[in-house]
């Protein structure tokens, strides 16, 4: 079996970015800091990554205050659930046409 | 991309859903915080009936209590909402539960009783039986089988209070509320911080 790699999306082809959008695809929507935790990255790395997947619009983003300090929400979008999941069929694709 | 590199994609995916599915667990408030209310208007309301006490206000007592307690329940459950660092999909449907577990509650206690449908006494053990319905889901929700079985502690409490009923109902149902509602909140508020501490 032949597979196409240029079926790869490249905005969520990335280890970080692969890995926010496993966090959000299990939650309703997560705190940057909580986010920062769970991918291991710094502040500026990971805002250059969630503002690439926010303007493919696979994330959406909402900004409130809370206590006066400003908290960043973040959420997967249908048009994210549904590139997550085609990348995931790419991956397995991908190891499948490996193995024949 | 090489099929090892997509094996290790994949595993890195799976770890990171698994890590947030655990997060999936009730931090076990609003169990506490009910089980203290309704522990507390059971004694009330047994007292008031043991010494003749404005026995007539029993049912004020409790719509009371009841109505300020889900105020103050909304507004516990609005504070941790905008200070939490992650919401999930779980939590969302057992609020809903809990909430529509909530208004069923309500009508059987006040609605039921009011509207003299059924004696009074018999309101604990209705409510006793769709605790153990709210347990037993929320229980599978949250994939915690120590708490799913609670329901059965609710349901065999039930049917005791259906067929034993009297004045000593109440003080079956406040120590039900303790054993089968606080401890296990307690419980659930251990384990969440202990998860968010792994986790943090």
């Amino acid at each position: 079996m032949n597979y196409d790699y240029q079926q790869i999306d490249d905005v969520i082809h990335s280890r970080i970015r692969t890995a926010i959008m496993a966090v959000l695809v299990g939650t309703d929507e997560a705190e940057f800091n909580f986010l920062k935790e769970k991918v291991n990255a710094t502040d500026g790395n990971l805002s250059v990554h969630l503002k690439k997947l926010e303007h493919a619009g696979y994330v959406s983003v909402k900004k409130l205050f809370v206590d006066r300090k400003p908290v960043s929400k973040y959420k997967i979008t249908s048009k994210g659930y549904k590139a997550f999941e085609n990348y995931i069929n790419n991956l397995e694709n991908i190891i499948k046409s490996n193995k024949k | 991309m090489e099929s090892k590199q997509a094996e290790l994609e994949l595993s890195l995916i799976k770890k990171m859903m698994e890590d947030t599915r655990k997060l999936n667990i009730d931090n076990g408030i609003h169990y506490i915080f009910w089980g203290i209310l309704v522990a507390l208007g059971l004694l009330i309301n047994y007292l008031m009936l043991v010494f003749k006490f404005y026995t007539k206000y029993i049912g004020f007592v409790w719509l009371v209590m009841m109505v300020s307690g889900a105020v103050a329940d909304i507004l516990i459950g609005k504070y941790q909402s905008k200070r939490s660092k992650v919401s999930t999909y779980a939590g969302r449907i057992l609020t809903s539960l809990w909430l529509a577990s909530g208004v069923a509650m309500f009508i059987y206690g006040f609605v039921g009783s009011f509207s003299g449908a059924y004696n009074p006494i018999f309101i604990c053990p209705v409510i006793a039986t769709s605790l153990g319905i709210s347990y037993f889901t929320s229980g599978s929700i949250q994939q915690l089988g120590w708490l799913r079985s609670v329901s059965f502690g609710w349901w065999a409490g039930a049917i005791v209070m259906f067929v034993f009923p009297g004045i000593h109902t109440l003080l079956i149902f406040a120590i039900m509320i303790i054993m089968l509602q606080i401890v296990p909140g307690l419980l659930l508020n251990k384990k969440s911080k202990e998860l968010f501490t792994e986790n943090a």
